[in-house]
């Protein structure tokens, strides 16, 4: 896997495009290849021949620390390149130029990316991933101060959008949490019906099911009238933001949506604990509350973070698209970006979504090992 | 202590249970048997009431189970399944102390009681209180299950099947405990099987099923002399006279053999043996260290030359043995006697084939034809 992470590495490295110079924030411009960056691209070629090497060790663990640092010097000094790129570039140019990424600069960190993973299933290290995380944020930290990537267009996008960016992030975090929220009260008990009435069952797997498979700007569109509606009828409701368009649309969808993974991993989570532990809780008796708080769930609970986990990155995603029904979060920028042409824009509401994504699965996936008992991890 | 009247359990139209009644006295074993589908388990889940009756009624210590809350009820009635059903999430203390914390039980008296019930499984706790039921074999694990249905003491235990899926060299080990720790708790205990040989090792009394109905209800020595009906004779099987050596005890019929220290020399010897041929040899401290053939010594060879030396292990049985694994040794052993020998090998008798005989025509004469007709 580290070969292929280094392939793909170098691939970007030398024949994409790395940066793209225009006139202004909208019109396309001329393509520039890695040469642009000067002497930094000759630091990311070093670190991907480091990538190739690691392909080629012996131990296991000196694959695994040579893959990882160099990918983690990858991204670290393209931060300084692009930076550094910008610089040279823009040197002379009209105020309105912009310099934007190219092809050649995802193309790297997807090769980094692989690199960095390769071999990682083995090891779950959080320390090693937060000095990773660290070294990255401290290289992008000094590259945006001294090195000139504040002069890049996704920065400049940035500056101008710094009074609502912040509170647009702070939504989508907020609303994606509420679903998430909302999905886990209601799907917990849906899933333990399950489990304990069959013709419960297929009613509450069935229409989850269903409702997975509508599309998501579909459902938001469908909730628009009768949520008006409701709003209309009921003044309570409306004092408190219920509205056709807006959050609330948006919440009951993303709500909506987190039933199907937490429903299915709360069934799958209990109906999996032995009957024979069942039949013995209840022969020594053991109530079938207490069976359920002390044997079922913390049997089950793994699996239920698990469908928390599916749920949440699912949702952080789906947040966006609430923006067309009106729910201001990091949706916004995308659509303003599609509707402006402006790629850059697009990338300043897709980047944070993604990053939002990320975290919640590592944070998540850590909790659901650390609430899994110690008697039947593998 | 537990009185069965005219208990019957319906499903629809199939009656699995019809009409039993029984009495287990306390103390005692009672083992329920017969074949697959015959209502023994359903029996058994109507005690602790897992399966509830649909006639007759249950009296435990002379009240009707119904008149107790379902959980008190249950915690009082110790519970084994073939399955085992240990909480994998919980080590084997932790599944030790579910009842006591069920009751309320503090800490240290739940660890107490945990290595108390360790002990007497034969595990030590040291090395297993703190284990995953995961990192258990088959037959630890059923330890384990034992050891917590008896963890609040309770004076009934409910066994169903409760060695059917170890391999038959454990379940003989676990039947033997099961013995010794019974005869040291005094538990009544019902206890399901489909394995006569079990059933007539470990039972006082055998109610012995058939399509919901009770066949039998007997001691073991009993149904082999005098099965009540047809199904009842075939069931126990053509080999009751070997049967019947499952309940005898070597302690019962071994007696004391000519014995003579190592170091006694030919002389010695030859006097100890009188007219026998064999003569067992000690150690000074009475531990068996072999034999002496007196045709050896008429053919010339030494003293020493003439011992047979044995291995305590494999040459001997205990005094608990049963008279049919004593038989079964002497004839893998090619040995018309067998020395029985005590924890610390020391020699205390001899069984011999005449007395297994004996032991075996006893109750011959009860073996007549039993009826032809099936009780029902």
């Amino acid at each position: 896997m580290a070969l292929v992470g280094a392939v793909v590495a170098l691939a970007g490295a030398t024949v994409l495009p790395f940066v793209e110079l225009r006139p202004n924030r909208l019109v396309p411009g001329a393509m520039h290849g890695f040469a642009a960056a000067g002497p930094w691209a000759f630091a990311v070629w070093a670190l991907v021949a480091m990538g190739f090497t690691a392909a080629f060790l012996r131990g296991v663990k000196a694959r695994l620390v040579a893959g990882s640092v160099s990918a983690i010097g990858i991204v670290a000094a393209l931060s300084w390149a692009l930076g550094s790129a910008a610089d040279t570039l823009l040197a002379g140019q009209a105020p309105v130029s912009r310099v934007s990424m190219g092809a050649g600069v995802w193309v790297m960190l997807a090769g980094a990316a692989i690199l960095g993973f390769a071999g990682q299933e083995r090891t779950h290290r959080v320390l090693w991933r937060l000095v990773a995380a660290a070294v990255v944020l401290v290289a992008l930290f000094g590259a945006f101060h001294l090195g000139g990537l504040e002069r890049i267009s996704l920065v400049r996008e940035f500056e101008v959008r710094a009074s609502s960016f912040w509170g647009l992030l702070g939504n989508h975090l907020a609303l994606a949490s509420a679903g998430v929220g909302l999905g886990v009260m209601f799907g917990v008990p849906l899933g333990l019906l399950a489990t304990r009435n069959r013709r419960a069952r297929g009613v509450v797997l069935g229409v989850t099911g269903v409702i997975q498979t509508v599309p998501s700007l579909a459902l938001l569109g469908l909730l628009i009238v009768p949520l008006s509606a409701l709003s209309q009828a009921v003044p309570a409701l409306r004092a408190i933001g219920v509205h056709g368009i807006g959050a609330a649309p948006g919440l009951v969808a993303l709500t909506l949506y987190a039933l199907l993974p937490v429903v299915r991993n709360t069934y799958v989570g209990l109906s999996g604990v032995d009957p024979a532990a069942v039949d013995a809780g209840l022969g020594m008796g053991m109530s079938r509350g207490q069976l359920l708080m002390r044997v079922e769930f913390p049997l089950a609970l793994p699996l239920i973070i698990e469908g928390v986990r599916t749920a949440s990155v699912l949702l952080i995603g789906i947040t966006t698209l609430t923006a067309f029904a009106g729910a201001r979060n990091l949706g916004v920028l995308i659509i303003e970006g599609l509707g402006q042409f402006a790629p850059d824009l697009i990338l300043l509401g897709a980047l944070p979504t993604i990053m939002l994504a990320v975290a919640a699965d590592s944070a998540l996936s850590a909790v659901g090992r650390a609430v899994t008992p110690e008697g039947v991890r593998t | 202590m537990i009185r069965l009247e005219g208990v019957t359990r319906r499903y629809g139209e199939k009656t699995a249970v019809d009409e039993l009644s029984f009495e287990v006295a306390e103390g005692e074993v009672c083992v329920l048997i017969g074949p697959s589908g015959c209502g023994k388990t359903t029996t058994l889940r109507m005690i602790n009431r897992l399966i509830e009756p649909t006639g007759g009624r249950i009296l435990i210590e002379g009240r009707d189970i119904m008149s107790l809350p379902v959980e008190e009820l249950r915690r009082g009635l110790g519970y084994v399944i073939q399955s085992i059903g240990l909480f994998p999430h919980l080590t084997v203390a932790g599944n030790i102390s579910v009842v006591p914390r069920l009751l309320g039980w503090d800490k240290a008296r739940m660890a107490a009681r945990a290595d108390e019930l360790l002990r007497l499984v034969g595990l030590p706790p040291e090395a297993y209180r703190d284990k995953y039921p995961r990192q258990l074999s088959g037959g630890e694990a059923q330890r384990v299950g034992v050891a917590r249905a008896l963890a609040a003491d309770p004076p009934v235990l409910l066994m169903d099947e409760p060695f059917g899926a170890v391999d038959p060299l454990n379940r003989e080990r676990l039947q033997t405990e099961f013995a010794r720790i019974q005869r040291e708790l005094r538990k009544t205990v019902i206890f399901v099987t489909h394995d006569i040989d079990e059933a007539i090792r470990l039972a006082d009394k055998i109610a012995i099923m058939r399509d919901g109905k009770l066949q039998q209800f007997a001691s073991p020595e009993e149904l082999l002399n005098h099965p009540a009906n047809k199904f009842v004779h075939d069931f126990v099987g053509a080999d009751r006279a070997l049967k019947r050596l499952v309940r005898v005890k070597v302690s019962d019929v071994m007696r004391s053999p000519a014995t003579v220290f190592a170091n006694a020399g030919e002389i010695g010897f030859r006097e100890a043996a009188g007219r026998r041929r064999f003569t067992y040899v000690l150690e000074p401290d009475g531990r068996l260290l072999g034999w002496i053939d007196t045709h050896d010594l008429d053919q010339g060879l030494s003293a020493e030359e003439a011992i047979t030396l044995v291995d305590a292990g494999e040459a001997s049985v205990g005094p608990d043995t049963s008279l049919r694994d004593a038989l079964s040794r002497m004839l893998g052993l090619g040995f018309r006697s067998i020395a029985v020998t005590d924890d610390g090998c020391r020699l205390i008798g001899e069984v011999t084939f005449s007395s297994v005989e004996a032991a075996m025509a006893e109750g011959d004469e009860h073996i007549a034809a039993p009826a032809e007709a099936d009780a029902g």
